[in-house]
């Protein structure tokens, strides 16, 4: 075999020799006196997403807490990225199953529930928290969907990456509007006002397409009218709320007529980019994620973020006068159960959220932080004073294993309802069909959780 | 041997390309010639412009579906480098999907001349067999294969999870199914008078493989190892799952550009498709240097 | 195959020191046996070497790799299967609950797999029908040697070389509402819907699969060409056969072989096809285009439930593989006792 080039074999047998060191130092590591993990000679495997806006910047962020840990606990870190959901779930499930693969994930939130469902991450008791530097430490609104209950929480906050809405000042300005709306009706009407169809020009950008945005925008205004679509062991997919909540989405397109009839097949990208050519007064539902786009478009110098609506459609004013004003989104840190380094990866979290990092990651990339003292920080800044805001307003989706077919079936409704979007209008006998069986199927997933 | 300096005599009679040989073997009238390779080349190359317009284009002049960049640069090409490591996937690649290539070739042969020229009970049941493999779903095999593979770091203390041994074992024998099919379908075609008069010669099984079959079946070869090649080329699963940073394959590393991050920015479309071209590459000029060999077995191995 | 006898007896003519191969030789049903070893296509021919001399050995390393890399997780796969194994129990798959058919039964009962195993088939024959003639076309056309020829080859290789992502992202651009494609046609004077939803997304996914695996055939066809022998060019330029005459009834008939085989190995590609539907329509996919990897994709990484998903791959496998048995019986592909016979 050809195969055998020495480069490959010596790979081989330095990896076989790690695997056996670390097996032989078995697990955990003693602490020294000055309450650092001692690490020498040991090797901690990390799983982080792969930062798509910035891979250089990752990289070099890589090199530099690698080398920061070093120096703090003399072991070496080894990051490893995953593209996609898709290869983060397939990552997960080998690791889970195998019962060997990286120490600390990286998850996005919403999948935080389903790794706990899994059971193979370490659930978080006080003398952990105390190790990864504290609960205090964090954000308390990001620790919302760390676990179903405060004494069951596997997920620690990394960085919150809330949703707001993107505005062109120029069109508003425009148009006579002095700041965006905060009821999606007033949005509509902001909307309409800023429409003008035969320019190109629409109110909204909106991606009826895309294979997350959509059951955002439902979520948010289910929950703005008081179902969060969970409710104990009963999905409610078929309230009316939930209803009027497509309804009006929907609306947009064939009421409204304040998006662009080409919205049914954009994703997030093609809104974005008809927002970055100014071809669209605001653009909801994105994240300081969209801020590299913009500030290298068209718009860079016209563009400024705002909270995305908090009162429900047809409303004048939140419901309780709680604002809800975005999904609790983000990163959260979990550390796998049949890990051997955890005093280990404790260290490493605790390194990741102190405040300077934070700053630093922030700084870097632009998601927020999930530390506190580092998150109050920034608040002071003008230019991410609505991030910061909507930080603190958001709301998590609700903690069950179940949370993927909700997902699903939310979306699932949007998908099948496109060609008749495209048509012009949505049929309610059809809309509701799409919604019974959505319900069913999210009924029968939450039942098979209540017994798992 | 007489019958292998035989096959040189004759070879020297008919070599591919000549005048002679041109003519008699002429399949199309040239008219119907050049429209059928006009058609399938404005096929394959109006997307390939536009993949290459894109790669020179802004992001987000892609996004809004333009055609014609708004700007030109070529700043991608260099970016690709450094922003997913492309030059580490692409060697990682080319070892993996290369000595798959090689060593499939080599055993779908044997595997294959066996199957066609040997009568045994079951043989039957192996081709067969062999189909029936090529039809299991990947999905259906990751899972098990990962459990089997990180079972055997955990008995055997051999760790093949996350070395390029993983991944060349499963393309391998994803591969050789396919392989050997298109060996037996090539064999099949090859007279056997010639390896009956080298067995008359005095020749042992090993030798009639060695200097009949295989000088003979360097078509049937090429286009098996170009099919494994392109398995190990292609595959995203696997590669996941099964590789490490540092041996990860070209195709992991592009992944990255074909993620938007939830309501994030827009994809590096650029890059993804400056690196796409430049991994397609390799491959295409692989081709270029293989596919003389594609050039009649028959004919130009002179049987006759 | 029917041949007419003239080319027959050509052919017979036209060899000089060898038997020359019989392309169109008609095969009678009763050759296809399991055991050809006394029957009378084994009689028929000269043992190659005496049974004791078989090397069989050589079949050893392929087949432990089959063994250990195939075999085994498969038969773990339809262990796993018979387990209630979703995220719940995962952890342990080991003492996952063993449930049985039940995952079978759900399969088939409660999910849309039969609808899901519909289109994937339909979808894919459609695709083969059409990529078929391309593929030939292509491998003739490039048979013969002409200036550049190397390069239009190594052209027509480049859909199968890129990235089936890259692919997908690059025509899902092309056919979104406002995209090029919509503009080429308004062009020319047709309002073409949407491509990526509802009844048109089922053939934007044919499209697009043609375009990503007719070289793929296109391969398969050339090595094909290669086994034609010389003299039966000379023959037919002899006979002065048209060139239509020619393909069909000289060249063709050794073609055979490679394309049943093409036909069947592209029909599994295309089945067995996650990444191109993912990525052109997302998930959920519109119920147009639900085809057999997304809805075991979804089974098993949105919905958790590997069991399930595990039992629809199976399920699928068998209900795929009957007629790819009865294909092969009725192209003979793997008919054991027609050596030397191209086919």
């Amino acid at each position: 075999m050809k195969f055998a080039s020495s480069k490959g074999l010596s790979a081989v047998v330095a990896v076989a020799a790690l695997a056996l060191t670390a097996c032989s130092s078995g697990s955990g590591g003693s602490n020294s006196p000055a309450g650092a993990v001692d690490g020498a000679g040991k090797t901690l495997n990390v799983l982080v997403a792969s930062n798509a806006a910035y891979p250089e910047q990752q990289k070099t962020w890589m090199t530099d807490i690698a080398g920061k840990f070093k120096e703090q606990t003399g072991a070496e870190v080894k990051f490893e990225t995953f593209a996609n959901a898709n290869e983060e779930l397939t990552r997960i499930q080998t690791s889970v199953v195998s019962g060997q693969g990286p120490d600390v994930y990286g998850l996005g939130t919403t999948f935080t529930p389903t790794a706990y469902s899994t059971k193979a991450f370490v659930t978080l008791g006080d003398g952990e928290w105390e190790k990864v530097g504290g609960k205090d430490r964090f954000n308390p609104a990001a620790l919302g969907i760390s676990g179903p209950d405060e004494d069951h929480q596997v997920g620690i906050p990394f960085v919150s990456r809330p949703f707001v809405m993107a505005y062109n000042k120029e069109l508003l300005a425009a148009a006579g509007i002095d700041k965006p709306a905060t009821t999606w009706d007033g949005l509509v009407e902001q909307a309409k006002k800023t429409t003008n169809a035969s320019a190109g020009t629409y109110g909204l950008a909106v991606a009826y397409k895309d294979n997350f945005d959509p059951w955002k925008f439902i979520w948010a205004m289910s929950v703005q009218a008081g179902n969060p679509l969970v409710d104990g062991d009963t999905a409610k997919l078929d309230d009316p709320a939930t209803k009027k909540a497509y309804e009006t989405y929907f609306g947009w397109l064939t009421k409204e007529k304040v998006v662009s009839p080409d919205s049914v097949g954009w994703t997030n990208s093609q809104a974005l980019a008809e927002f970055a050519a100014g071809k669209a007064a605001f653009f909801p539902m994105t994240s300081s994620g969209s801020v590299p786009t913009l500030n290298k478009s068209a718009v860079a110098d016209k563009y400024d973020y705002a909270l995305m609506p908090v009162a429900a459609p047809g409303e004048t004013k939140p419901q309780d006068g709680k604002e809800v004003a975005s999904i609790l989104s983000g990163d959260n840190l979990v550390v796998a159960d049949y890990s051997e380094n955890k005093d280990l990866a404790y260290e490493y979290i605790k390194l990741i959220t102190s405040k300077e990092e934070q700053l630093n990651y922030q700084k870097i990339f632009g998601d927020l932080p999930a530390n506190a003292e580092a998150l109050k920080e920034l608040s002071s800044d003008p230019k991410l004073d609505a991030i910061t805001v909507a930080a603190e307003k958001s709301q998590a989706t609700p903690f069950t294993g179940a949370w993927g077919d909700f997902q699903l079936g939310l979306m699932n409704v949007v998908v099948q309802s496109v060609p008749e979007l495209a048509g012009g209008s949505v049929p309610d006998s059809a809309l509701a069909q799409r919604l019974k069986e959505g319900q069913d199927k999210v009924q029968s997933s939450l039942d098979r959780a209540a017994k798992g | 041997m007489s019958t292998s300096t035989a096959i040189r005599r004759d070879t020297a009679t008919f070599r591919p390309g000549s005048r002679r040989q041109h003519e008699v073997t002429r399949l199309l009238p040239t008219p119907l010639l050049v429209i059928v390779i006009g058609v399938l080349a404005a096929i394959v190359l109006v997307p390939m412009l536009y993949i290459f317009l894109a790669s020179i284009n802004t992001d987000i002049s892609v996004a809004r579906g333009d055609f014609w960049p708004a700007e030109v640069t070529f700043e991608n090409y260099t970016k690709i480098w450094t922003s997913v490591g492309l030059a580490n996937g692409l060697m990682n690649s080319v070892l993996v999907a290369g000595s798959t290539a090689v060593v499939s070739a080599a055993v779908s042969v044997s595997t294959a001349y066996v199957l066609v020229r040997y009568q045994f009970r079951g043989r039957l049941t192996i081709l067969r067999g062999l189909l029936a493999l090529q039809s299991i779903p990947g999905t259906l095999m990751l899972l098990p294969v990962f459990v089997l593979f990180s079972s055997a770091a955990t008995y055997l203390g051999v760790r093949v999870i996350g070395t390029q041994w993983g991944l060349f074992l499963t393309y391998l024998t994803f591969a050789l199914p396919f392989s050997t099919w298109v060996m037996v379908t090539y064999l099949r075609g090859l007279p056997r008078e010639l390896e009956e008069a080298a067995r008359i010669d005095g020749a042992s099984n090993l030798g009639v493989l060695f200097r009949i079959i295989l000088p003979l079946s360097w078509p049937g070869i090429v286009v098996s190892g170009i099919f494994a090649f392109l398995l190990g080329w292609n595959d995203v699963l696997f590669a996941s799952v099964m590789t490490r940073p540092e041996s990860q394959t070209a195709a992991v590393a592009l992944q990255v550009f074909g993620s938007s991050a939830e309501g994030g920015a827009i994809p590096f479309y650029g890059q993804m498709m400056a690196s796409a071209l430049v991994c397609a590459a390799p491959v295409v000029i692989l081709y270029l240097i293989f596919q003389r060999y594609l050039v009649g077995g028959l004919t130009a191995g002179g049987v006759k | 195959m029917p041949i007419n006898s003239r080319e027959e007896s050509l052919l017979e003519g036209g060899s000089v020191t060898v038997t020359p191969p019989r392309p169109a030789e008609p095969v009678t049903p009763t050759v296809e046996n399991d055991e050809p070893g006394g029957t009378k296509g084994g009689q028929r021919r000269r043992r190659m070497s005496s049974e004791k001399n078989r090397p069989l050995w050589m079949l050893i390393p392929g087949g432990t790799l089959m063994v250990i890399i195939v075999v085994l997780p498969m038969l773990l796969g339809i262990y796993m299967a018979t387990l209630n194994l979703d995220q719940y129990s995962l952890r342990r798959w080991v003492s996952a609950p063993f449930i049985g058919a039940e995952n079978f039964v759900e399969a088939l009962t409660g999910t849309p797999l039969i609808r899901a195993i519909w289109l994937s088939v339909s979808y894919s024959l459609v695709a083969m029908i059409i990529t078929l003639p391309l593929g030939i076309a292509a491998a003739v056309a490039t048979q013969n040697s002409f200036k550049g020829r190397g390069i239009v080859r190594s052209v027509f290789l480049i859909p199968y070389v890129l990235p089936a992502f890259v692919v997908a992202t690059v025509w899902r651009t092309m056919f979104q509402p406002g995209g090029i494609i919509d503009n080429a046609l308004q062009g020319i004077g047709i309002e073409s819907g949407l491509w990526l939803n509802g009844p048109n997304s089922y053939w934007t996914l044919i499209i697009v699969q043609i375009w990503a695996s007719w070289p793929f055939i296109y391969l398969l066809a050339l090595s094909g060409l290669q086994a034609v022998d010389h003299e039966v060019h000379e023959a037919s330029a002899i006979d002065g056969a048209l060139w239509w005459n020619k393909l069909r009834y000289v060249v063709f008939p050794y073609l055979k072989g490679p394309l049943s085989l093409a036909f069947l190995i592209g029909m599994l590609h295309h089945i067995n096809n996650f990444t191109l539907p993912f990525v052109l329509f997302g998930l959920p996919a519109p119920s147009d285009v639900e085809v057999l990897p997304l809805l075991t994709y979804v089974t098993s990484f949105q919905s958790f439930r590997f069991g399930l998903s595990a039992a629809m791959a199976f399920v699928s496998l068998v209900l795929v593989a009957i007629p790819l048995f009865v294909y092969l019986r009725a192209v003979k592909l793997d008919d054991a006792e027609t050596p030397g016979v191209r086919k």
